[in-house]
């Protein structure tokens, strides 16, 4: 039992965070109107990619860092933190897709591109946002050469961005996953109203789109792939506690009323000492779910479940309570609370309600009692 | 990181195995000479066990059936007993520490007050010096044990010149002294009483019952309530004892309840909660590991796991329906095994509007996290700097 970072892990977690701090700067989106790119959505990600960080788990023999899942959140807490705009979330996905999917030939050839810049996505979820494993959203038909693929999907992150976007797509009576390149002739990507605007999020269409399968597609690829998108979103939002905590804190102690700062009264500190005790109960359930699927532990599934399900729901509240102590400041545009309310909001239902993730923590346990 | 527990086959607990299969029904006198009833506290009392090798002694001592030492005797073991290795003499150690290590000398601790729990530095209990002897005047409540206690750990006022905090001293008395007197409280369960009222009436305490010195009240008692909380960040249903939500979620299932779909989505709730109770107290055990004090993660671990506790038991007792409003201890299924007081989810449901109460009330805890842990102003207390015995007159003021 040793429920601690090591000091490679603290080292990690600075050295990210001196990056994010000087780097990024969401000020640009506090001006209605603009959107990721207007916030260093590019300049950051050729940084990103040259620390390795969209490579940070994939193996050395494919050219990655070949490290741990719990660095993995010593960086997306100082991403999450600062919300910083880049195509992280998608090019993770997508390198995740082809880690489990690709053939050794597959993976030879695309991951070790990540190192140099390469930008991913993963398109699953259908128009309703479903990740139904039957639903025939994109079809694929065997062509000439490879596959071509037909139909659409959406609430695709980073797809406008990315130079490969890995696709689900049904073939006999089956998902399995393909790899269509970003100038494919026609692939259609829109990007949508996402009210997120730290992040970029997008529909595809597909008409008949040349497309390479990937050989070792079946069926456990996307339960492995969303654990551990589970995992990002619930170091991004347990780090997105912790910040906005931080911030309320602050104003309640700078913010004077009735002659004395507002966070000398009960009402705004015991919502705080709430918030402080949910920020520590996210945090370590992310850790645990990281170090779970480091170790292939069996709990893994149900560890990174639980953190998503928690670290969204209570990542929803706490912005909410930190826009409620900033007062009527902090409904405006030109505050950054309610970038966090919506990346907040956002995250709670990307990947599937938490209400959907604790159906799959009592349907793993009831498995387990079976 | 690592978050795998000792397993069958350490060498640890295989060392502790054979000495149970040598000493087959042990008393607690015998596991006190092998310092296994305080495990953690250092040679002679305990063996300087870290949290993991403490761990495997406690499991080991559940798996022959006993209870485990620190629940028979938590104020001797847990909250107080340490008290005496940092702030006692060589004969206070040796005139208390063994009884209590046997678990033959069950301790309870002498603080809240009729007139405040919350703001127990304003407790008006006074001990007056006469030659080499003090004189105890005045009236606890909500002391637990105190109906088969053999010591108390009393903090009273010494000098009510002194402003609140100041002024507070804290003693071991014999509980059998001259001038005591126990009543049991009947509580709100209804059950067998938890808690009891204690009237000391001109009790003379000798001088060398003092712990620390005078004034050293306040301090030596607030880490002994940090050290209570820390205990209680556990996932068990009342102050972290009795089920959690792993056995409700078993219960839950078992008996088909868990299909239900308003009940479900809770226990699935409640489950994730008790896993980071259960997370935090690996936290807990890994800082002692690490040698880092108990500092204020207690309040902030109770304070998650007091609300928690009375969700699941809600829980359990809405599965029920009506039935539950009927007394039967039969809620839903649970392990044979020695759950101490909180064995059975009905007794938990009815008595669990105390966890929010005993030990800091909610709102006290709050204020302790708001204020030491985030750095937030400090509620005014008009009392705090005045010489004690002035305060009742500003309380009155205050009033108008």
């Amino acid at each position: 039992m040793d429920f601690a970072l090591s000091n490679d892990h603290v080292f990690l977690q600075d050295s990210a965070a001196k990056f994010v701090n000087e780097q990024v700067d969401l000020s640009p989106l506090l001006r209605p109107g603009a959107d990721v790119s207007h916030a260093g959505y590019d300049r950051l990600w050729s940084q990103i990619s040259e620390l390795g960080w969209s490579a940070i788990t994939v193996p050395e023999a494919y050219g990655g860092l070949g490290m741990s899942y719990i660095d993995l959140i010593m960086i997306i807490g100082e991403t999450g933190r600062t919300l910083a705009p880049s195509p992280l979330f998608g090019t993770l996905a997508g390198a995740w897709a082809m880690q489990a999917a690709g053939s050794d030939r597959q993976k030879s050839e695309w991951l070790p591109k990540l190192s140099d810049g390469l930008k991913l996505a993963l398109a699953m979820a259908n128009e309703n946002g479903s990740y139904d494993s039957t639903a025939p959203d994109v079809v694929a038909e065997p062509a000439k050469e490879g596959f071509k693929l037909k139909g659409a999907k959406s609430f695709v992150v980073d797809a406008a961005s990315a130079d490969a976007i890995v696709v689900s797509a049904m073939l006999d009576g089956r998902k399995d996953f393909f790899i269509v390149n970003s100038g494919a002739p026609g692939l259609d990507v829109e990007i949508l109203e996402w009210r997120d605007i730290t992040r970029q999020v997008c529909k595809i269409t597909l008409s008949d789109v040349n497309a390479e399968r990937l050989e070792e597609s079946n069926d456990q690829v996307w339960p492995w792939v969303r654990d551990r998108l589970y995992l990002v979103l619930a170091a991004e939002s347990a780090a997105g506690i912790k910040a906005v905590l931080d911030d309320a804190v602050d104003y309640a102690k700078e913010r004077i009323a009735f002659g004395r700062p507002i966070g000398a009264f009960q009402a705004i500190k015991h919502q705080l000492a709430n918030i402080a005790g949910v920020s520590e109960a996210a945090a370590a359930l992310v850790q645990y779910a990281a170090w779970a699927l480091s170790e292939n532990d069996q709990r893994a599934s149900l560890a990174a479940a639980m953190a998503q399900s928690y670290a969204s729901e209570q990542y929803k509240q706490a912005t909410h309570r930190n826009i409620q102590i900033f007062g009527a400041i902090g409904f405006t545009w030109e505050m950054k609370n309610h970038l966090y309310y919506k990346r907040a909001r956002c995250n709670a239902e990307l990947l599937g309600s938490p209400a959907s993730q604790r159906e799959q923590v009592v349907r793993i346990l009831e498995h387990e009692a079976a | 990181m690592d978050f795998n527990l000792p397993g069958e086959d350490d060498p640890r607990r295989i060392k502790v195995q054979q000495w149970f299969e040598n000493n087959p029904n042990p008393t607690y006198a015998q596991l006190a000479e092998q310092g296994w009833t305080a495990p953690n506290w250092p040679a002679p009392w305990g063996v300087g066990a870290d949290a993991e090798m403490q761990w495997i002694i406690d499991q080991e001592i559940l798996r022959t059936g006993l209870e485990l030492p620190y629940t028979i005797n938590a104020i001797g073991l847990n909250q107080c007993g340490q008290s005496l290795l940092t702030y006692g003499t060589e004969a206070q150690r040796k005139k208390f520490l063994p009884g209590a290590l046997a678990c033959e000398e069950i301790w309870c601790m002498l603080f809240s007050e009729p007139s405040g729990g919350s703001d127990l530095g304003a407790l008006r209990t006074t001990a007056r010096r006469e030659g080499d002897h003090y004189i105890v005047n005045g009236h606890k409540i909500w002391t637990s044990a105190a109906d088969h206690a053999a010591v108390g750990v009393l903090v009273a006022r010494t000098d009510p010149e002194k402003p609140k905090h100041k002024g507070l001293s804290m003693f071991l008395i014999d509980m059998n002294s001259p001038g005591i007197t126990v009543n049991p409280i009947v509580d709100m369960t209804g059950e067998k009483n938890e808690y009891n009222e204690v009237f000391l009436d001109n009790v003379k305490v000798p001088a060398d019952a003092l712990l620390g010195r005078e004034g050293e009240g306040w301090k030596i008692a607030m880490e002994q309530l940090q050290t209570e909380r820390v205990g209680m960040t556990k996932p068990g249903v009342v102050w972290g004892m009795g089920p959690t939500a792993r056995d409700l979620m078993d219960g839950l299932i078992a008996t088909g309840r868990i299909s239900d779909p308003l009940i479900r989505d809770e226990a699935a709730k409640a489950y994730v909660e008790g896993e980071i109770l259960r997370l935090l107290t690996y936290r807990n055990m890994t800082n002692r590991i690490n040698g880092k004090p108990a500092g204020f993660e207690g309040s902030a671990g109770k304070m998650l796991s007091s609300p928690h506790g009375q969700r699941m038991a809600d829980l359990a007792k809405r599965s029920q329906g009506v039935a539950g409003m009927i007394r039967d201890p039969d809620v839903l299924p649970l392990p044979d095994k020695k759950w101490g007081m909180f064995s059975d989810w009905d007794y938990a449901y009815w008595f669990c509007p105390a966890n929010t109460l005993g030990v800091g009330t909610q709102e006290v805890l709050l204020n302790v996290v708001a204020e030491r842990v985030l750095g937030l102003p400090r509620d005014p207390d008009p009392t705090a700097k005045l010489p004690f015995f002035e305060t009742t007159k500003t309380t009155a003021r205050a009033a108008e």
